[in-house]
């Protein structure tokens, strides 16, 4: 009876132990799928390899209108609700309504000609990048595959995967 | 990357049905047999196999979903992206759709999505719905924009005065309709557009005036140099930039006294015909921007009391030169400064146009006005992020008459903070100018300050309700109270 006592609170201990390791699990799972880093793409044509996370708010703010080669920056953007719609706010500390109020200033000041394309899903971004040589857009890294008319670049010197990677 | 992913969207599911099986197991007790948590194991080890069966059979089914998709002409695809920009017909079955699958996601639009969602319903809906608005802006090429505002001011005296918008003699509040914007911009080549936008302003018994405020053809090379010729605002202090004739962009009710527009009792001049040239200085983290402007800024400018006259200033050609700084480091942070300076006559005229003397006492019949030098010198602090907006502007105005005589210098500031909060936000603004009495260019003028608070709720991304209570000493005057509310909008 004993024995099989001291059996019964091993096992509880066990799946105590357990529990807390899934459940740790579950919380790292989240998180990290919560800050999954998000690529920048622009058109395979596109000469630029590398930018700077400060170069990459001036593109997607409209202040940077062309690219070194002389294309100018045609800017696409996923619709709201959307996990690259999200990086994007973050990149420029907006909410939904402060980018579209922006937007609509930029416009009314001259400063811009148009608001971004805004596409409802990876298949048009894709179609957007090759169409347009100065394009730039974010999507999810698994998205892209090798042969796509598109290109990652880095930023800050960091491709999404690696640490320091700065788009989430 | 791709096992990797996948790897980390089935561990969750995965983990949490352990989780909640472990979890809501009874606890263990003696009646529990080895027996009983081997099936349990066993059980669960199993759903895991089904789960990375399910799994596996899910990613081949996507591979062959995308490698169809590849497949496509891509010349059709890149058609369909075309057709997205210029594509008119479909707007209406655009808006019917669009419309309707924004109103069924309104709620959960700012959700983060359970994965990329690409495809997913509310994405689509929400596409659709800012696709429509982009396309219904652009009518055959043309940008198109449009503002208006209705406003109800009480004010604590039943006399007119301009720049408080009290111009319905015999009552201490009124209904005005304010500005009533349009706004219109075309491409013509790729670095050349024309932009125009058109003011209705309402005045005194319901009379309206129509008032081009903006007709510019403009050439922009690249970021570091664009060049626009025609009647703009000026770019004399950040205001008149950022937020033009829009109520709607505004945060309060109504333009700080020092930039608010000469028709309506302001004391800059905000409109100008000419050439203006912007752009941003190769300086690095610095992020340099230079303004260069020459042209008249000729302003008539009504006694800001409501007199009934108006200052003729008959400015001269005005140079204006600007520099300011959007640092990297601090990303919304703006400092910067401009010299402006013309030289003005002091006429008065009558609102029929006839001159009458000048603002010195002569009446001589030709007068011969005095002219002066006018220097305005302006610094401007600005934060605009994150959900905060802090406007600090000062101006030092400096009339020197051109055949010597006393010099006066008029120093004005405004400061206005807010921060918004979900859909309202509260804003604070200080606001002080100080003219002379002795100064004949501002003789209405005089010394004016104080408070503004209130708060503007954004009911939706197109309208926008504002309230704000104003408080305005006066030197030689009573205080001035108001309280102003603000329906204003953008179409």
């Amino acid at each position: 009876m004993r024995k099989r006592t001291v059996r019964s609170e091993s096992l509880q201990l066990l799946r105590s132990i357990l529990m807390i390791w899934i459940a740790s699990s579950l919380l790292v799972s989240f998180a990290a799928a919560q800050k999954k880093d998000i690529a920048v793409v622009v058109n395979p044509n596109n000469s630029v390899t590398n930018i700077s996370f400060a170069d990459l708010r001036k593109l997607f703010s409209g202040g940077k209108r062309t690219w070194p080669g002389g294309p100018p920056v045609k800017l696409i953007v996923r619709a709201p609700g959307s996990r690259e719609r999200l990086a994007l706010l973050r990149i420029l500390a907006m909410s939904e309504s402060e980018y579209k109020q922006y937007w609509t200033a930029q416009i009314f000041r001259g400063e811009v000609d148009a608001e971004p394309f805004t596409m409802p899903s990876f298949g048009m971004v894709k179609e957007a990048i090759k169409v347009f040589p100065g394009a730039i857009s974010l999507v999810d890294p698994d998205e892209v595959k090798a042969g796509m008319d598109l290109r990652v670049i880095k930023v800050e010197g960091h491709l999404p995967g690696e640490e320091g990677y700065p788009v989430h | 990357m791709r096992r990797r992913a996948g790897r980390m969207y089935w561990s969750a599911p995965l983990s949490l049905v352990i989780f909640l099986c472990l979890a809501l197991a009874r606890p263990a007790s003696g009646q529990n047999s080895d027996s009983e948590n081997q099936k349990a194991i066993s059980s669960l080890l199993q759903q895991i196999k089904e789960l990375q069966q399910h799994d596996r059979e899910l990613q081949e089914r996507i591979e062959a979903l995308e490698s169809k998709q590849n497949g496509v002409d891509q010349k059709d695809g890149a058609q369909r992206v075309l057709n997205q920009e210029k594509d008119q017909s479909g707007v209406q079955n655009l808006r019917a759709e669009g419309g309707q699958k924004s109103q069924e996601t309104t709620s959960g639009q700012s959700q983060p999505p359970a994965t990329g969602s690409v495809g997913s319903t509310s994405v689509e809906g929400e596409a659709l719905a800012e696709g429509v608005s982009a396309q219904l802006h652009n009518f055959h090429g043309i940008q198109w924009r449009g503002f208006a505002e209705v406003d109800y001011k009480i004010l604590n005296q039943r006399y007119a005065e301009l720049g408080t918008y009290g111009f319905v003699p015999g009552s201490s509040g009124n209904f005005y309709t304010g500005d009533f914007d349009l706004f219109l911009a075309s491409h013509l080549s790729e670095r050349t557009s024309v932009l125009a936008e058109i003011d209705f302003e309402e005045h005194d018994a319901q009379t309206f005036k129509v008032d081009l405020r903006r007709m510019l053809f403009k050439y922009d090379l690249n970021e570091h140099f664009k060049l626009s010729i025609g009647r703009n605002q000026t770019y004399v202090g950040y205001y008149n930039w950022a937020f033009r004739s829009a109520s709607w962009l505004q945060t309060t009710a109504d333009r700080p006294l020092v930039m608010e527009y000469s028709s309506d009792g302001g004391i800059l001049p905000t409109q100008a015909v000419g050439m203006f040239a912007t752009g941003s200085i190769p300086s690095g983290k610095l992020g340099l921007n230079y303004v260069a402007e020459y042209g008249s800024s000729d302003t008539i400018r009504p006694d800001i009391n409501a007199d009934g006259l108006l200052n003729d200033e008959n400015n001269s050609n005005y140079a204006n030169l600007g520099f300011f700084m959007t640092p990297d480091r601090i990303p919304g942070l703006r400092i910067g400064g401009s010299i402006y300076h013309d030289q003005i006559s002091d006429l008065i005229s009558t609102p029929g146009g006839v001159t009458i003397g000048t603002q010195a006492g002569s009446t001589n019949i030709p007068l011969e006005s005095e002219r002066w030098n006018q220097t305005i010198v302006n610094g401007h602090v600005v934060y605009v992020s994150h959900g905060i907006e802090f406007l600090n502007e000062g101006f030092l105005i400096r009339h020197a008459p051109i055949g010597g005589g006393e010099i006066f210098n008029t120093p004005a500031f405004y400061s206005q903070f807010s921060r918004k909060l979900g859909p309202i936000r509260p804003f604070l603004r200080y606001q002080y100018v100080n003219a002379s009495l002795e100064n004949p260019i501002y003789n209405d003028v005089s010394l004016r300050y104080g408070p503004s608070f209130g708060a503007r709720y954004d009911a939706n991304d197109y309208i926008a309700l504002k309230v704000q209570l104003d408080r305005t000493a006066r030197r030689g005057l009573p205080d001035l109270s108001g309280l102003h509310f603000q329906l204003s909008g953008t179409f």
